[in-house]
């Protein structure tokens, strides 16, 4: 199977466009079996950070979280997982856009431990971002918008932290089983139809 | 007879009831919603907020959705109008921060109200259906084929789940709540996950390449009807015309 030809965006193969439709999938799955009823705001960020990371690592080209991410948010919607409606969708491209833009200045985070942590819940952190986008909306005073933002992002963040800490070594462990390539590294890995 | 309060079972479900709001195409809805939402959003003063609420719970009974349903969209708003109306209390105090904080929940609830609604009326097929007219098929392909691969995936997870507990990895309800078993998380159900996942996206992409997926800009369907309809009228200009 050629891995070389671009299917989507002229940038991904068909191949990894379908592995990352499938870690949208997993986000959506762990959300609706794992709905962890802990009433802190923010606990959903766990295993989205961990699933959109997990997918910048496994593909490690620019784009891929933004795709998971517009994915998940898509999947969500459809299937009524969507309890805010289709702005859900701020909740998952907004994390999505700070992985991929990390990953432009530092292409092998996702392996390394401090970089993911801290890229991690940076991410996650957005969401404090979209609730004050809405409260801003509303008419909410400023300093209104900014407390509500920051205890949302603070948690989410938290959350997003925890999300992060396994991927570098999932990451590692994944190539030095040569079953997805190093960031940089044009070649493929060998499919396992071969 | 007395009208009996049925529920779903999740926020957001879609509910298969015959009502006008149903009935409208997917862009008419999402139209509305959107006119509505921007609505909610511009207006501060009481007697026209009123107005909105009322636009928007008549919309939401309007498409036969029970209390029971908007109950269960709306209660997860509750946590978020506490937190806010403690807000405002705190910063302009009692009685000054009752209304700005009052108006703004509401606010943010009737704004999301119109999205569920188009949510609830709204099947799945009819939304990929409006979405076909402008976004690019591999988009769609890739969303199509993510969502069916999400009961495979589930069930996936079920039996890898299961092997791993019979070989004694620490999955149960009890030992997940410990930190220290986390590992076995990742390691026994998450890994097997990604490298089935990995598997399964090399065959699905094989298995789509070699139907032609993605070799031209513009894709083409295989549709029966259209097929027989195509095969008859070659029948009838190759059938002799005998009198």
């Amino acid at each position: 199977m050629k891995n070389d030809v671009k299917f989507l965006w002229n940038r991904f193969s068909m191949r990894e466009a379908l592995l990352l439709g499938f870690c949208a999938t997993f986000i959506v799955l762990t959300k609706a079996t794992l709905r962890m009823k802990l009433g802190i705001s923010g606990h959903s960020m766990f295993f989205m950070t961990f699933f959109l990371l997990l997918a910048r690592g496994i593909v490690p080209k620019t784009g891929a979280a933004t795709l998971v991410g517009l994915l998940a948010g898509a999947i969500s919607i459809a299937l009524g997982l969507a309890h805010k409606g289709p702005i859900i969708m701020l909740n998952f491209v907004f994390p999505a856009l700070v992985i991929d833009s990390a990953g432009i200045f530092l292409p092998r985070f996702a392996s390394c431990f401090l970089p993911c942590l801290i890229i991690g819940s940076m991410a996650a952190a957005t969401k404090g971002v979209a609730e004050g986008i809405v409260l801003f909306f509303t008419g909410a005073s400023i300093d209104i918008i900014l407390l509500r933002a920051l205890i949302e992002g603070a948690w989410a963040a938290f959350f997003g932290m925890l999300g992060s800490l396994p991927v570098p070594a999932i990451i590692r462990k994944l190539r030095t089983n040569r079953l997805i390539p190093a960031p940089g590294n044009g070649k493929g890995r060998a499919s396992s139809a071969e | 007879m007395r009208r009996r309060m049925t529920g779903s079972d999740y926020a957001c479900q879609y509910r298969a009831v015959d009502s006008p709001v149903h009935r409208l195409s997917a862009g008419w809805k999402m139209l509305i919603s959107a006119a509505l939402s921007i609505w909610i959003l511009v207006v501060r003063e009481p007697q026209p907020l009123l107005l909105a609420t009322a636009a928007c719970f008549l919309y939401y009974f309007f498409a036969r959705l029970t209390l029971a349903d908007l109950w269960r969209d709306i209660r997860f708003f509750l946590f978020q109008f506490i937190i806010l109306l403690s807000l405002y209390l705190y910063k302009l105090g009692y009685p000054e921060g009752v209304w700005p904080g009052v108006r703004t929940s509401i606010q943010i609830v009737l704004f999301f109200i119109p999205g569920i609604v188009f949510l609830r009326t709204t099947q799945v097929s009819s939304m990929m259906k409006g979405l076909r007219g402008f976004v690019p098929y591999r988009i769609l392909f890739l969303l199509f084929t993510s969502l069916r691969f999400v009961p495979f995936f589930a069930r996936e997870m079920q039996e890898i789940f299961m092997a791993q507990k019979l070989r004694g990895a620490r999955l149960s309800p009890q030992d997940i709540r410990r930190p220290v078993f986390w590992r076995d998380i990742f390691s026994c159900i998450i890994i097997p996950l990604l490298v089935r996942a990995l598997k399964t996206a090399d065959e699905a992409a094989l298995s789509a390449e070699a139907r032609g997926m993605g070799a031209h800009p513009r894709r083409t369907y295989y549709d029966v009807q259209e097929l027989e309809k195509i095969l008859a009228s070659k029948e009838k200009t190759i059938q002799p015309t005998g009198k």
